[in-house]
C-alpha cells in the first residue's frame, strides 16, 4: 500500500469520528432558558455530590481531574470550560434525555435531584463561586509492619508538617494484594498516639504458602504513600486442586478413559485383522492356481 | 435345480446367462456415451464449485455461525443410510438363507461402495480446512465420534470392497476365458490381472465361501456401527432435537429404508437398461417390496419413538423445536417425509400390484427422495434452534437456505456416485455369473471352457 | 529472625522484579504487531489492540517474542496456580457493547463475530427483560472439547477453553456441541488478513485469526499471561463484570478496580450459572437482574 492510499484509508475513518466529536448537541431553545429551582447553597451541592458519585463519576471522572472513562466522544470533565459552555437549562435537558453512550436519566433521577446535580456541577464553575470546597488532603507519614505470631499489622500514622505528631482517629485501610487488585480486609481507626492494631482475619488466603502481601493506606482526604508489606506468613495456604486429573473425556489422549481406548483399539483391531485374514485368503488362491 | 442336463443343454444355458449378465460391459451405443458425458460434466461442475469454496471459504455456502451444519452433513447421513442396503442385503439375507439375495447382492455392494465412499469425501468437502486432513492421523483424539467415525467409514469400504470383489473372482475368470475380442485388449488385461489365475478347483472355490462368509459376519457390527456412531455424531451433543437416545437404530432402520428404495430403482434400471428381465424377475421385486414394508414399519415405530414421546412433554427448548416440525417452516416438508417416505410405501406396497417392478420402483423414488429430505430435517431444525436467542448477527445467520455453490457440490456426490456405479457396471457383470449359473444346476466345470 | 531474613530476601527480589516491569513496559510497544510508518524519530505502531500509536523510536526494544512452538507449548499449559472466573453482574449491563467492542478489536473477528454477545433476555413473558452478556462459559466439562478431532481445542489447567486454529480442521463439531452457541467460524478470509500477514499466531489471542477455522472467547488469555484483566472486562463502563482467581478467592472490578472475595460476591447476589441443568460446570458466574439503576428500552444503545 502506497502513502497515497493510507492517507484515503486514515481519511476516511477518521471523518465521521470527526462528525461524532465536532456535532453540536443542539438542545431547543425552550430548554436553555430554564433556570435551576433548585436553590444553589451548600446543602444542594452535597446532596448533588452523592448523586454524582453514584451514576456520573464512573464515566465522567472527578472533577477538575481530566480522568473520564474512554469512550468515544469522551465524557466531558464537569470542571471544564466546555461543560459551563452549557446553560443551566441545557445542561438539564442533556442528563435527561441523553444521547449516544450517555445514557438518558428521566426516569432513574427525578427532576428535582437532577437540578441538585446541577447544582454540583455550577460548584466547579470557572470563575464561579464554589462553595463547595474540599479540604486539602492531610499529609501523613504512614508505617507499618507485620507481626506475624499475632498475627497483626501495627500502625503508626504521623502528621508530616508537624513535628511529627501521632494522628489520631484517622482511619487506616489494610488490604491484601490479590492478582488485579487489593482486597480490603478491613479498617483501623488511630489512637491519640497515631497507633492502631488490626487483627488480620483468619481465612485471608495467601500463595501457595499462606504468605500475603499486606498495602497499608489511608483513607479520603488524607495523602499518604501506601505501605506495601510484602510476604507475610498470615494467610492460609492457598489451595490449587487440579482440574486435569485422571481419566476425562474432555481432556487429551492422555487422560482418555481406559476403557473407551481398549474397546476402540479391539474393535477396530479386530475388523482389521479379519480384513487381513479375508486378504490372505485372496493371496491362498492366487497361490492355488500357480500350484495346480 | 438338481436335474442333471446334457453337456450340450447346459452349455447351452450357460452361455446364454453369460451372454445375458456380460451385455452391461460389451454394450456400447450413443446413450452409454451420452450418459458417461452427463455425469462428467456434472462431476467437473461440482469439482468446480469445490474449487471456488477452498478458494473463498465456506462462506459461499448457506452456513453460518448458527447453522454451521448444512446440506453436506444432511447428505452425507444420506449417503451412509443408503449404504447400508449392502450390509442388509449382501449380508442378513444371505446369513438367514434366503436364496433369493444372491442375485442382488452384486447390485448392492455396488451401491454400497459408491455411497460409502463419496460418504468419505463428503465430509472432507464439508472441512474447513481440508488440507489438513493429516491432522486427523497425527492428533486424532480416541475419545471424538469424528475419530470412530472416519473409522468406521474406512472399515466398511475395505469390507464392502472385498465383499464385491472375493466373489467377483470367479466371473473374472470366466470373463478372462470367454471375453475374446468382446472387449478391448486393456480391459481383458484388468480381468487377467484380477481373475489372480483362477483355475476353479474345488479348494479354491472353498476358500472363496469362506472369506465371503466371514466377511458377511464381520460387515454385521461394522455396519450396524458405521450408522450409529453417524448418529452420535448428533446425539452426543445436548441440542434439542438430537439429545435423543434411540438415534442410534433410529439411524439404522432409516438407513434400511433408504438402501432399500435405492437397491429397488438400481434393479429396475438395470433390469431395463441391460435387459434382464429374467434375472431381476417379478419374484424378486415382490420379495423387495416386502422387505420394504418390512423395514417401513419398524422405521414407522421408531418415527413416533422419537416424536410422541418428546411432543407429549414438550420440553422448554424441545418444544420449538417441534413446534417448527409439525406446524412451522419445516411443516410442509415434515409431512411429506412422514406420508411419502413411510405412511405411502406400507399402505400401498402391501397390495400385490404395487409389488410389481414399475409402480414399486416409482414408490421407492418416492422413498428415496423422502430418506434424503429426511436427513436433512435431522440436520438443519435443529441447529436453527440454540439454546440461546440468535441476536446481533445478519438477518441470513438466523434461518438456512443452501447456495448454488453448495448444490454444485452436492450434485457432484450424486453424480460420483452414479458414475461408480455406472464404471463398476461397465467393468463387471451386475449380477455374480457363477453363483447364478450354479442356482440353474449347471456344473462348474462348464464355467471355465473356452468358448 | 529467619523468617525475617527471608522476608527481606523477597523484598529485594521483588523490588528487582518492580524495576523489570518499568524497564519492559517500552517493550510492550516493540511487540506491537506491525511498523507502519517510519517518519523520522518518530514511528507509528499498531497495537494489539487495533490502535495506532506514534512513539519515539529510541524508546524501541526488540521484544523477545516467542517461537510459534514455544507459544503453542505455554498456550497449552496454561497460568501455573490460577483458576479463573468471571462474574457478570446483570443489573449493571446497559447493554453500552463497550465490551463487544474492544473484543472484536483484539481478536481480530468481523461485525458479525462475536466472542461475547450482549443479548436481550426474557425468561418468561412476564417477567422482566433485562441484557445478557455471554462470553464462552468456559466450562469445566466442556461438551466442545470432548469431541473435537484432533485436540484443536483443549482445556487448561488454569480452567481457560483455548483453542488452536494452527491444528483445527474446520468440521464445525465443536459448534454443534456448544449449548451456549458461543463458537464462530472464519467462514471467510478474517478482518484485516492482509494487516495480519505474517505475524506470528498467538495461540493465547488466537489472532492471527485463518480461515477455515474456529475462535470462540479465550478470557484474553495473552493479557492475563501480562497481569492485565481480559479486555472486555477492563472495557465495560459500568462495572458488569469481575475477573479474578478462583483459587485465591477474588474478583476484581473491571470498572472500579474494586477487589472482593469471590465467594462472597456469589452468596451475596444470589449467583447463578447458565443452563446448569446441561451439567456443564461453567467458569461464568451471573448476578441477576435485579434493583436496576436504568429502565430497559430494549433497543441498542
Amino acid at each position: 500500500m502506497n502513502t497515497k492510499w493510507k492517507l484515503f484509508l486514515i481519511a476516511t475513518l477518521a471523518f465521521p469520528a470527526q462528525q461524532v466529536l465536532s456535532q453540536d448537541w443542539m438542545v431547543p431553545s425552550d430548554h436553555t432558558a430554564l433556570t435551576n429551582p433548585s436553590e444553589y447553597n451548600l446543602e444542594n451541592i452535597k446532596k448533588g455530590k452523592e448523586l454524582y458519585t453514584r451514576n456520573c463519576q464512573s464515566c465522567h471522572g472527578d472533577p477538575g481531574k481530566n480522568n473520564p472513562l474512554a469512550l468515544l466522544p469522551l465524557p466531558v470533565d464537569i470542571a471544564s470550560e466546555r461543560m459551563h459552555a452549557n446553560s443551566e437549562g441545557d445542561l438539564f435537558y442533556k442528563i435527561t434525555t441523553g444521547r449516544g453512550v450517555m445514557p438518558p436519566f428521566e426516569s432513574t433521577i427525578s427532576e428535582n435531584e437532577r437540578w441538585k446535580l446541577i447544582n454540583f456541577i455550577m460548584n466547579f464553575k470557572p470563575g464561579g463561586n464554589q462553595l463547595l470546597v474540599d479540604a486539602p488532603p492531610v499529609k501523613v507519614k504512614l508505617l507499618a509492619s507485620v507481626n506475624e505470631n499475632k498475627s497483626t499489622v501495627e500502625i503508626l500514622a504521623e502528621r508530616e508538617d508537624a513535628e511529627s505528631t501521632g494522628l489520631e482517629n484517622a482511619p487506616v485501610i489494610i488490604s491484601a494484594k490479590k492478582t488485579f487488585g487489593n482486597i480490603e480486609l478491613g479498617r483501623a481507626i488511630t489512637n491519640e498516639n497515631g497507633r492502631a492494631e488490626f487483627t488480620i482475619p483468619e481465612n485471608v488466603i495467601g500463595d501457595e504458602e499462606g504468605y500475603v502481601s499486606i498495602v497499608v493506606s489511608m483513607g479520603d482526604g488524607y495523602d499518604a504513600h501506601e505501605v506495601a508489606l510484602e510476604k507475610a506468613k498470615v494467610g492460609k495456604n492457598k489451595v490449587v486442586p487440579r482440574l486435569i486429573k485422571g481419566e476425562v473425556l474432555w481432556s487429551t489422549n492422555n487422560n482418555i478413559q481406559l476403557w473407551l481406548l481398549l474397546s476402540y483399539i479391539s474393535a477396530a483391531g479386530g475388523a482389521w485383522l479379519v480384513i487381513g485374514y479375508a486378504i490372505y485368503q485372496i493371496i491362498k488362491i492366487k497361490k492355488l492356481s500357480k500350484s495346480s | 435345480m438338481n436335474k442333471i442336463e446334457s453337456p450340450e443343454e447346459s452349455r447351452k444355458k450357460f452361455d446364454r446367462i453369460f451372454t445375458d449378465l456380460t451385455r452391461s460391459i460389451v454394450k456400447k451405443d450413443e446413450l452409454t456415451r451420452f450418459w458417461f458425458f452427463i455425469l462428467l460434466m456434472f462431476i467437473g461442475v461440482g469439482l468446480w464449485g469445490w474449487i471456488i469454496q477452498i478458494d473463498k471459504g465456506l462462506g459461499v455456502t448457506g452456513m453460518r455461525d448458527y447453522v454451521s451444519w448444512g446440506l453436506y452433513i444432511a447428505n452425507f447421513v444420506f449417503f451412509v443410510a443408503v449404504s447400508l442396503v449392502g450390509l442388509l442385503i449382501s449380508s442378513v439375507l444371505q446369513l438367514l438363507n434366503f436364496s433369493w439375495g444372491k442375485t442382488i447382492s452384486r447390485a448392492a455392494e455396488q451401491i454400497a461402495i459408491a455411497t460409502v465412499a463419496l460418504a468419505g469425501i463428503i465430509i472432507v468437502m464439508d472441512m474447513g480446512r481440508p488440507d489438513r486432513l493429516l491432522n486427523v492421523f497425527l492428533h486424532g483424539r480416541f475419545a471424538s465420534p469424528i475419530v470412530w467415525d472416519l473409522t468406521v467409514v474406512s472399515t466398511y469400504l475395505a469390507i464392502s470392497v472385498l465383499l464385491f470383489y472375493i466373489p467377483l473372482i470367479p466371473d473374472l475368470a470366466i470373463m478372462r476365458d470367454r471375453m475374446g475380442s468382446k472387449v478391448p485388449a486393456w480391459k481383458l488385461k484388468i480381468y487377467t490381472i484380477l481373475a489372480l489365475g483362477w483355475n476353479g478347483n474345488p479348494q479354491q472355490y472353498a476358500i472363496v465361501y469362506h472369506a465371503v462368509r466371514v466377511l458377511m459376519i464381520l460387515i454385521i457390527p461394522i455396519g450396524l456401527s458405521i450408522h450409529t456412531v453417524t448418529s452420535w455424531l448428533f446425539a452426543a451433543t445436548l441440542r434439542p432435537g438430537w439429545d435423543s437416545t434411540i438415534f442410534g437404530p433410529y439411524f439404522v432402520v432409516g438407513a434400511f429404508v433408504a438402501g432399500t428404495a435405492a437397491l429397488i430403482i438400481l434393479m429396475y434400471v438395470y433390469r431395463l437398461r441391460y435387459g434382464l428381465k429374467d434375472y431381476f424377475d417379478d419374484f424378486h421385486f415382490d420379495k423387495m417390496g416386502r422387505l420394504l414394508v418390512l423395514v417401513c414399519l419398524v422405521y414407522l415405530y421408531f418415527n413416533i419413538n422419537e416424536f410422541l414421546v418428546p411432543a407429549y412433554k414438550m420440553k422448554s427448548a424441545e418444544g420449538v423445536h417441534l413446534k417448527d416440525l409439525f406446524s412451522g417452516a419445516y411443516a410442509f416438508l415434515f409431512w411429506f417425509v412422514q406420508i411419502a417416505g413411510i405412511a405411502l410405501p406400507i399402505v400401498l406396497i402391501r397390495i400385490k400390484y404395487f409389488r410389481k417392478p414399475l409402480p414399486l420402483s416409482i414408490i421407492s423414488v418416492f422413498v428415496l427422495f423422502s430418506a434424503w429430505f429426511k436427513r436433512y430435517l435431522i440436520v438443519i431444525p435443529t441447529m436453527e434452534h440454540p439454546f440461546l436467542p440468535v441476536q446481533n448477527v445478519p438477518e441470513h445467520f438466523h434461518h438456512y437456505a443452501p447456495t448454488s455453490t453448495e448444490i454444485m457440490i452436492m450434485l457432484f456426490s450424486f453424480f460420483t456416485s452414479i458414475f461408480i456405479i455406472s464404471v463398476l457396471a461397465k467393468f463387471f457383470p451386475v449380477i455374480t455369473i457363477w453363483e447364478y449359473a450354479e442356482e440353474k444346476g449347471i456344473d462348474r466345470k462348464y464355467f471355465t471352457e473356452k468358448s | 529472625m529467619e523468617n525475617k531474613n527471608r522476608r527481606n530476601f523477597m523484598k529485594t527480589l521483588l523490588a528487582s522484579i518492580g524495576a523489570a516491569g518499568v524497564a519492559g513496559s517500552s517493550s510492550i510497544l516493540s511487540s506491537c504487531d506491525r511498523i507502519e510508518a517510519v517518519d523520522g524519530d518518530k514511528i507509528t505502531l499498531l497495537t494489539s489492540s487495533g490502535e495506532l500509536v506514534e512513539v519515539d523510536k529510541s524508546q524501541l526494544k526488540p521484544a523477545e517474542l516467542p517461537s510459534l512452538s514455544q507459544n503453542q507449548k505455554q498456550g497449552r499449559e496454561g497460568l501455573p496456580g490460577k483458576s479463573w472466573v468471571m462474574v457478570i453482574d446483570l443489573s449493571k449491563c446497559r447493554n453500552a457493547r463497550e465490551c463487544m467492542k474492544a473484543c472484536q478489536n483484539h481478536h481480530q473477528l468481523r461485525p458479525e463475530q462475536h466472542h461475547i454477545n450482549v443479548l436481550q433476555m426474557q425468561d418468561a413473558e412476564h417477567t422482566a427483560p433485562y441484557f445478557m452478556p455471554k462470553p464462552c462459559q468456559h466450562c469445566d466439562n466442556p461438551p466442545c472439547t470432548k469431541v473435537c478431532p484432533v485436540n484443536a481445542t483443549f482445556k487448561r489447567e488454569d480452567g481457560i477453553v483455548l483453542i488452536d486454529n494452527e491444528r483445527c480442521i474446520g468440521c464445525r463439531f465443536c459448534i454443534a456441541a456448544c449449548p451456549y452457541s458461543a463458537r464462530v467460524f472464519n467462514w471467510f478470509e478474517p478482518r484485516d488478513a492482509e494487516k495480519y500477514e505474517g505475524v506470528t499466531y498467538n495461540i493465547e489471542a488466537n489472532v492471527p485469526q485463518k480461515k477455515g477455522t474456529i475462535s470462540k472467547c479465550l478470557f484474553s488469555a495473552d493479557l492475563l499471561r501480562d497481569g492485565k484483566l481480559p479486555s472486555c472486562v477492563s472495557a465495560c463502563p459500568n462495572g458488569v463484570y469481575w475477573f479474578g482467581d478462583r483459587n485465591e478467592d477474588a474478583v476484581t472490578n473491571g470498572t472500579t478496580k474494586e477487589t472482593l472475595s469471590f465467594s462472597k460476591l456469589l452468596s451475596e447476589g444470589a449467583a447463578y450459572t447458565l443452563m446448569k441443568d446441561l451439567g456443564t460446570e461453567p467458569r461464568v458466574y451471573y448476578l441477576p437482574a435485579k434493583d436496576r439503576a436504568f429502565p430497559f428500552t430494549g433497543e441498542q444503545v
